[in-house]
């Protein structure tokens, strides 16, 4: 049961194997799991382990339960949109209202995500805020039972959803099956995998509990936050360095600190402790964190192309800066390097590249730039330039934000990957900048 | 049966739906819960607060940077032990020679090896059935402190040094183990796959409310939203050290014996910024742009 979910999960980059559905299996004969948004608060809790995991983990959750592809670029609320689960939702949505209500496209994107993020606390809380107000309106107790006809637009209304707490598990998991391999199936099967039985895909009709209604506040509580809160837009690795997935590029780029930790022999511990035994010495090992972590970032600020990564650039490594202690110097350029970086923003107080070079070996250069410019702009001198920071620092990469279908079309950027090995500035290009930074020999490629 | 009721937070503590799933979850599965979030987003009230609410014993192990096992599940007085079985034959010899006093090991005896295990939290939690232990910080930890605690989070019992005692624990019994970090550093894959992972998410103005409302119930309404309104102004600056609940919460404190008037005067005029503003080049950027606008800072 559920035997593609590991491999469909891991495809979006997250670590699932077997264990993951053992603990799936053992949270249901708990009885955590009787709802769909039961199953993806579960899964968030065993499969996220970060919160750069969320948004690959939204779109693979509803990628395989749901079927609907969150496309690259694409947001939630748009994917929704054109996924024929919802499509085939809003039908039967419909017909069972007869129609008669016009209800926005906003207001039906709210009330699929309520059905599918409702989860079994939601339910308890419904059904316990009911009891209380049935008591407390023991006069009016015919009244609130001839509402539940009416429809009240302000009011959303979660459909049959069922409590399901009483099915045993192995039905449970057979129900899953089903409709998962109905959701496969795009011409057959028909009306039921998420339709008249609610979203719920664990829903049969019969057995749900109608009608239960929540006020504005209550129903309405996860769709709209969950649309406007941007962990819910799914973050998408390969997309280019923005706000949103500066955290996922802080995780890839902090790799440079952990592989840099060795450990080595400490001789006059050795030494002092194997005195202290009387003269029996045992190799003690220390190991040795790697505190002078030592960056410099070359940016180029010259030119409205690279304005918009500017300040999510800085962003990044000032984040860093403040998670790890290590020097950080950061330089600026236009377009290419000739004799002279710059210490400030506006390019007035300039640092030659001789001066430049002067700095330890041991320090890892970032140069982060579009490397477009006119052919004649990259001159000798800015080769030579290049070339001496090169051969200088050993551990340098180059971070372009100019989407990778460009590249090959621009005369320059083929030029300055020929001196400084060139990444896209994704979090999964500097992920791969950095692992190449830390492998032993770096040969420009 | 352990206890694995569905707890939504006390009066003075606003726990967030997600997290308290997260949290029932992780006490149904018998796992622990690792939250992880900005500092000062209340990770560690959490526990503190369950078990008060719950009345269960708490058990509290801050890690720091020279944390290990041995401080954590249990060691072995050696320096006891060894006093002790001096006295022994201290005692002996002066038997011997008919003297009468008799020096004490205080109801220990050497022969039983148990009496010098000084348990640390996680035995204690895991020998009280239904207790409540928090791991605070576990980023602060050597890098294999993580690594060595794999064992007793999956088998249920820890192994006592010297004498061989086991202290195990039904899954029934299990105590509700929250650990808490703050990302400093990365975790171990493997000790990550043994927790249930929630990440708290800085609260919004509206939730902040609450939460102060939990706090201090007698601070002035208007009061709580100029300060909220000034808060969160600086949460936008991307200040090098963005100010947390923990300090906005400090903020009304000190501002709070004044009258309403008084109090928004004082907090319009960023009176004891100090408690907000924790570097001080972030204390210059504010201030810089106080210069420039005043105004900005008043109401939005």
């Amino acid at each position: 049961m559920l035997s593609g979910l590991p491999e469909y999960f891991r495809n979006h980059g997250l670590k699932t194997d077997v264990r993951t559905l053992l603990l799936l299996r053992r949270a249901m004969e708990r009885g955590l799991v009787t709802t769909l948004g039961d199953l993806y608060n579960v899964l968030k809790g065993i499969v996220v382990k970060e919160p750069e995991d969320m948004g690959p983990f939204t779109k693979a959750y509803y990628g395989y339960f749901l079927n609907i592809e969150v496309k690259y670029g694409q947001s939630l609320e748009d994917a929704i949109l054109r996924s024929q689960t919802f499509q085939k939702w809003k039908d039967s949505k419909l017909q069972e209202d007869d129609a008669e209500t016009s209800v926005s496209l906003d207001d039906l994107v709210n009330q699929f995500l309520d059905e599918v993020h409702l989860t079994s606390y939601d339910i308890k809380e419904v059904i316990s805020g009911r009891e209380l107000f049935d008591k407390n309106d023991a006069d009016q107790a015919d009244e609130p039972s001839e509402q539940d006809g009416e429809t009240e637009s302000v009011e959303r209304q979660l459909e049959k959803m069922a409590d399901y707490s009483d099915i045993s598990l192995q039905e449970l998991l057979e129900r899953l099956e089903k409709i998962k391999k109905q959701q496969k199936d795009k011409h057959g099967g028909g009306s039921h995998w998420v339709g008249t039985g609610g979203i719920s895909p664990f829903g049969h009709g019969g057995a749900a509990k109608n009608g239960i209604r929540v006020g504005g506040a209550g129903g309405g509580k996860m769709a709209r936050k969950v649309m406007g809160d941007k962990n819910f837009f799914p973050i998408d690795r390969d997309a280019l360095l923005n706000d949103n997935n500066v955290d996922a590029a802080l995780a890839s780029i902090k790799g440079v600190i952990e592989e840099s930790a060795i450990e080595k022999l400490d001789v006059p511990l050795t030494i002092k402790t194997g005195l202290k035994r009387g003269g029996l010495f045992i190799p003690e090992l220390s190991s040795e964190k790697n505190e002078e972590l030592k960056v410099i970032v070359l940016i180029d600020n010259g030119g409205y192309s690279m304005s918009p990564y500017i300040r999510t650039v800085q962003n990044l490594f000032r984040k860093m800066k403040t998670r790890f202690a290590h020097d950080l110097e950061t330089f600026y350029f236009h377009n290419t390097i000739y004799d002279n970086v710059y210490k400030d923003e506006r390019r007035t107080q300039r640092l030659p590249v001789e001066n430049l070079v002067d700095y330890d070996k041991n320090y890892r250069v970032f140069f982060i730039g579009d490397a477009a410019m006119a052919p004649y702009e990259l001159s000798g001198q800015s080769v030579e330039s290049l070339q001496s920071i090169t051969k200088k620092f050993k551990k340098c990469v180059w971070l372009n934000p100019e989407p990778l279908r460009y590249w090959p079309g621009t005369y320059t950027i083929q030029a300055i990957k020929q001196i400084v090995p060139m990444y896209p500035l994704t979090p999964h290009g500097i992920e791969r900048a950095v692992r190449k930074m830390n492998s032993r020999i770096s040969t420009s490629n | 049966m352990a206890e694995n009721s569905y707890w939504t937070g006390s009066e003075k503590y606003l726990c967030d739906p997600q997290l308290a799933q997260a949290f029932h979850m992780a006490r149904t599965l018998g796992m622990p819960l690792l939250i992880e979030g900005e500092p000062g987003t209340g990770k560690t009230e959490l526990p503190i607060h369950y078990a008060e609410n719950q009345n269960l014993d708490l058990f509290v192990y801050p890690v720091g940077s020279k944390s290990n096992v041995e401080q954590f599940v249990a060691r072995f007085d050696h320096v006891k032990y060894l006093r002790d079985s001096q006295i022994e034959i201290l005692n002996a010899q002066r038997a011997e020679k008919g003297l009468e006093s008799r020096l004490s090991t205080g109801g220990r005896n050497p022969e039983l090896l148990g009496d010098y295990v000084a348990k640390g939290p996680a035995a204690q939690s895991y020998a009280s059935p239904n207790s409540v232990l928090l791991i605070d910080e576990i980023d602060k930890a050597p890098r294999e402190f993580p690594n060595d605690l794999l064992y007793a989070l999956s088998h249920r019992k820890f192994i006592m040094p010297e004498s061989g005692e086991e202290v195990a624990v039904s899954e029934q019994d299990m105590p509700a183990i929250v650990i808490t970090s703050n990302r400093e550093q990365e975790l171990p894959t493997a000790f990550k796959g043994r927790c249930i992972y929630h990440y708290i998410h800085f609260p919004d103005k509206e939730v902040m409310a609450q939460i102060i409302e939990k706090h201090h119930p007698d601070v002035n309404d208007g009061v709580v939203k100029v300060a909220l309104d000034i808060f969160y102004h600086l949460r936008r600056l991307g200040l090098e050290r963005a100010p947390t609940t923990r300090e906005i919460l400090n903020w009304l404190k000190y501002v709070k014996d004044h009258k309403p008037d008084e109090a928004i005067r004082r907090i319009e005029g960023l009176e004891g910024i100090g408690a907000l503003i924790k570097t001080q080049a972030d204390m210059e950027r504010v201030s810089r742009m106080l210069g420039t606008d005043p105004g900005q800072f008043s109401m939005n």
